[in-house]
């Protein structure tokens, strides 16, 4: 799918490379940060069910009804994700914390004081 | 999630809600029609899925159906993947608009009459249990000291 970055400025946002869009055409714009925590967690989901998977011998089949539900579980999840996409209320995945963040965090360092303090003893 | 529709205007986009957006802050656009196919092709999947784990009260799951449930999973990735993809055409021959009713999505508790049995049956740690499991512990440890004895003993008989 077509897809670009941008920054909003006022009632306009400018894109990184508008070319690939056509005049006059309908687009649907997200904040990239909210995007990236519904994917993550979309992944994550995936990730989950596929090394349950890897886990569970195939000959031990009677294991499955433990792992089945679980699995459920984590489709829920999923299904609770694609619908939040087009819901108005604030993303339940801001919750999540992940150990290896996929995209660097855009917080702004703090700049240190310009103004000397003394201490005093 | 917030979000806004807007149209191109002079390689510009005029959003709808522009008040959502900081100054500050990255975006990302999308065109609305390739994205909603996208959000509907996955929606069929996900019911795909739920349609996996309807089955009869008498019925248990099987490894086909897990099967299933991997190859439905590897299709989602792959749409995962493709969104992505600039190259990727959309295909607007249909759209899928999810009527799975909501008893169907309901979650069943993973705790099964099988652990329930189990749980009722805990057994009551009297002091003659209690004294069993201490002599499991020393006997362990009295083997594992005895191996590491013998393993000395090879040794200094090597040297």
């Amino acid at each position: 799918m077509r897809v670009s970055e941008g920054e909003p400025r006022g009632r306009f946002a400018e894109l990184y490379n508008p070319g690939i869009f056509q005049e006059h055409e309908e687009v649907i714009v997200f904040t990239r940060q909210e995007f990236n925590q519904i994917y993550t967690s979309i992944q994550e989901q995936i990730n989950y069910i596929n090394k349950a998977d890897l886990h569970l011998d195939r000959s031990e089949d009677w294991k499955l009804i433990g792992y089945w539900p679980k699995i459920m579980e984590k489709v829920h999840i999923l299904d609770a994700n694609m619908d939040s996409i087009f819901k108005k209320e604030p993303l339940q995945t801001y919750l999540d914390a992940y150990l290896y963040e996929s995209t660097g965090n855009h917080e702004k360092k703090a700049t240190a004081s310009k103004n000397t303090v003394s201490v005093k003893l | 999630m917030r979000y806004s529709y807007g149209i191109m205007d002079r390689r510009k986009i005029l959003l709808y809600n522009p008040q959502l957006f900081l100054k500050g802050c990255d975006i990302l656009a999308f065109p609305s029609k390739d994205f909603h196919k996208w959000h509907s092709d996955i929606k069929e999947y996900i019911d795909g899925l739920y349609q996996i784990n309807t089955r009869e009260e008498t019925e248990q799951i099987n490894i086909v159906d897990l099967n299933l449930a991997l190859g439905v999973l590897g299709n989602i990735t792959e749409e995962l993947e493709n969104l992505f993809d600039s190259g990727k055409r959309s295909d607007f021959s249909y759209q899928y608009i999810s009527t799975l009713e909501e008893k169907y999505k309901k979650q069943k508790s993973s705790y099964t009459s099988d652990m329930r049995r189990c749980d009722m049956r805990v057994p009551v740690i009297t002091p003659a249990l209690k004294y069993q499991n201490l002599m499991e512990v020393v006997r362990f440890a009295e083997r594992e000291f005895e191996r590491a004895m013998r393993e000395r003993w090879v040794e200094i008989i090597l040297i």
